[in-house]
């Protein structure tokens, strides 16, 4: 499959496959961080700016 | 651990608020101005500074750097001390920073109106502003970093992520689009010529629109909605998704402002397909933001600062959905050049910019100055009249757009051009440009109405300049948890925050730009193509003065119904030695590439004297002070001098005898001009242009003669 993307890319168009390939790694990258990320810090993280001020011990996670 | 009792500083917020709705007002009465001259162009009131090639950039420059400029930095200085329960890292800075920032504006408020432009949208500004920007810039960065070093929280929400990547774009964009050779104190000529000059200015110009006018609202969305709302962000996951997509995507969009034009057909596609990409995070942001209205929409109905915030993300959504449609190479053919793009412009700057804005003065200045608003019927009458404006500017402009883009290229049944006078189409449209000031004007009233009502909001309260607050220090020693991992390190990370972020930015940048820059394939030379002589280097200066290059392009397509118009499609070789390219990207008037020869020396007397002798109807504004001023000669030795430096090939030495070819050319003009009846003497900045105008486009036609001469 690769074989005939290679051979029918002519000129500059490398550019443009090369982009998109390096956006899709890079889009996978995030997606893997997303998927492993926690809830319960998700959920402290977009609290955040209900918490102007003091913050309770309870709350923080570090 | 004991909590820690500090201040938060809101009087920085409340100047840059105060400054916010100054120059709003200022740069918007500007734009009704310039409005008003697209179908009166008496109404530049008859002299050179208040003319729309000069003030259409102030008004641009007001509204963009000052208006939303202040914007941001009122949203980040009052979110991010929250943010990170720290006051901000110096007080001192926050003064350098508000008040370089306003003598900036100033300098600009000056000088664009003086004609001193670099003639670079966006950009306008000459080489010593430029050098100030930064070091304001500098100071903004050292600032927030510094407070972010000193922050009582560990992690950084998303809203500290965008105000970091603008940081660092806006710094790469500025510096790389600021490459320029000065020749006098306010002059200077870019780099960069033709194709690689556009590419680089369209890098900036579209990435101006995502990390000045987009990112930091985008972080701003993501603190105050939630605040606003009194409900959590809908999805965090999604803020993160959107966040990286985004950056990463946004920087390879710019070149869909530069579709059929000789940019090398591979950037172009990069161009729209990134384009096309960008509507995903864009709704996704959009999406975030609506949804975390969720369970709260009921509150919309009687809160006027969440109505502001609701049509505000609609407008973004709207113009973040017509950005790639207008990016598709079949839509962009009849959309680019008309007032369609200046519909697009205005549903996100009006929309999204400005009613975002409104939304956060209206729910911040009360809370810093401990009192309610004044008047909620003032605001709501704000939010109605600012909403109709909007919609009575976007409308006309959107139908004056289909309506000239579609004249344009309608052809008879014999094969002719139905309307192959541009003046037709231009009339044609005049009512929506007439309905288009109507909505301006409304949308103004609203923002005078706003100010009123902030400003005895004001009165009625008084600041509370120092906020206390409280919070628990950070532990000296982080200790490292098992569930540390992928983003959550580096949120806690501001340096590797930053540094990803810049990289990010720098993989779409040095893709786009290199090639173009390098490979001398990309820009095919013409052997015919000469460099300008120096009276129309002169000449070429008074134009980019003039700011003739916001009303006519540079640039002919390669359709039928623009060479049929105006000539032979343009070359990337014959702007090799455009320092900077003037291919425009509005046609308020006819392109001019092919310019050159079309009509006699006395026609574009005449027509610069008075447009409307020679084309009655017509809306260019009357340019007769260029009749009466005296061409500067001093400057031409500097000139040609920093020219070659750039690689155009002037004689060793030319320099100096540049002063004498350029008084017998325009010893020629006038002579020739005499025969028509014409006295003007030949050291009159009016022969410069005359020169100039009829160089353009005319090395390729003398190359077709020789070759047929063969």
């Amino acid at each position: 499959m690769f074989k005939q993307f290679t051979e029918n890319i002519s000129g500059n168009q490398v550019y443009l496959i090369t982009s998109l390939a390096i956006f899709l790694l890079f889009f996978i990258v995030v997606s893997i961080m997303l998927i492993r990320s926690r809830k319960d810090h998700n959920d402290y993280m977009s609290d955040m700016p209900l918490h102007d001020s003091f913050v309770k011990p309870d709350t923080t996670l570090s | 651990m004991q909590p820690e009792k500090f201040y938060y500083d809101n009087k920085i917020v409340r100047n840059f608020g105060i400054a916010t709705i100054v120059w709003g007002i200022i740069g918007m009465t500007v734009g009704l101005l310039v409005a008003i001259q697209l179908y009166k162009p008496g109404a530049n009131l008859g002299n050179q500074y208040t003319t729309f090639g000069r003030i259409r950039p102030l008004h641009t420059n007001a509204v963009i750097f000052a208006f939303v400029g202040n914007a941001i930095f009122m949203g980040v200085y009052y979110s991010l001390q929250r943010l990170l329960k720290a006051r901000m890292f110096s007080d001192v800075l926050s003064k350098i920073h508000f008040w370089g920032w306003q003598l900036i504006i100033v300098s600009a408020v000056i000088t664009l109106p003086l004609g001193f432009t670099t003639s670079h949208e966006y950009a306008e500004l000459e080489w010593p502003i430029d050098i100030a920007i930064t070091l304001i810039w500098v100071v903004f960065g050292v600032n927030m970093f510094g407070t972010i070093f000193k922050r009582r929280e560990r992690h950084l929400y998303v809203a500290i992520w965008f105000y970091i990547a603008t940081f660092v774009t806006i710094a790469v964009l500025h510096i790389v689009n600021s490459f320029e050779l000065p020749i006098s104190g306010l002059k200077s000529y870019y780099l960069f010529a033709g194709v690689q000059d556009a590419l680089v200015q369209w890098w900036y110009g579209h990435n101006a629109v995502a990390f000045f006018l987009t990112t930091p609202y985008l972080g701003m969305m993501y603190y105050f909605l939630p605040k606003m709302a009194n409900r959590p962000v809908y999805s965090y996951k999604l803020s993160i998704l959107h966040f990286w997509a985004l950056i990463f995507i946004y920087i390879w969009a710019g070149p869909h402002h530069l579709l059929y034009t000789t940019l090398p057909s591979w950037a172009q596609s990069l161009g729209v397909v990134f384009s096309i990409m960008l509507i995903a995070p864009s709704w996704g942001g959009m999406i975030n933001g609506l949804l975390t209205l969720r369970g709260a929409w009921d509150k919309v109905r009687d809160d006027v600062v969440l109505k502001f915030m609701v049509v505000g993300l609609t407008a973004y959504g709207m113009a973040t959905f017509e950005g790639p449609m207008l990016s598709l190479k079949q839509v962009n053919a009849i959309g680019h050049f008309t007032d369609w793009i200046v519909a697009h412009v205005h549903v996100g700057a009006l929309g999204w910019n400005g009613f975002l804005t409104f939304a956060v003065l209206y729910w911040l200045i009360p809370r810093i100055y401990k009192t309610n608003l004044y008047s909620k019927k003032m605001a709501a009458f704000h939010f109605w009249i600012g909403t109709l404006g909007i919609l009575f500017y976007a409308i006309p402009m959107y139908w004056a757009g289909f309506t000239q883009g579609l004249m344009l290229k309608e052809f008879t049944a014999e094969g002719m051009l139905k309307y192959p006078s541009f003046l037709e189409t231009t009339m044609r449209i005049l009512p929506m440009h007439v309905m288009r000031s109507v909505g301006g004007g409304l949308y103004l009233v609203g923002v005078i109405v706003m100010a009123y009502n902030l400003a005895k909001t004001m009165l009625q309260g008084s600041l509370v300049s120092n906020e206390a607050a409280e919070a628990l220090p950070l532990e000296p020693v982080y200790v490292k948890q098992n569930t540390d991992i992928w983003h959550k390190v580096i949120e806690r990370k501001p340096i590797r925050l930053m540094v990803l972020s810049l990289l990010v930015i720098l993989i779409g940048t040095f893709i786009e730009l290199m090639p173009t820059m390098t490979i001398s394939s990309n820009v095919p030379t013409i052997a015919s193509v000469k460099p300008y002589t120096p009276l129309e280097l002169q000449g070429r200066d008074i134009y980019i003065r003039e700011g003739c290059v916001n009303c006519h392009s540079q640039t002919v397509r390669p359709f039928r119904s623009e060479t049929e118009r105006y000539g032979d499609y343009s070359k990337a070789g014959e702007f090799v030695y455009d320092h900077p390219f003037l291919w425009g990207s509005k046609r308020t008037g006819p392109d001019l590439h092919r310019e050159g020869g079309k009509y006699g020396n006395a026609w574009h007397y005449n027509h610069l004297m008075d447009p409307r002798l020679m084309s009655p109807g017509s809306i260019m504004p009357n340019y007769d002070w260029l009749i009466s001023q005296e061409l500067d000669t001093t400057t031409t030795a500097a000139k040609i001098d920093a020219m070659r430096k750039l690689g155009v090939p002037y004689a060793a030495g030319y320099a100096q005898k540049a002063n004498g070819d350029l008084d017998k050319q325009a010893q020629g003009i006038a002579e020739n001009l005499s025969k028509d009846h014409i006295k003007v003497k030949p050291n009159k900045e009016i022969v410069a242009i005359i020169a100039y105008l009829q160089r353009l486009g005319t090395d390729i036609k003398a190359n077709k003669t020789a070759n047929n001469n063969q």
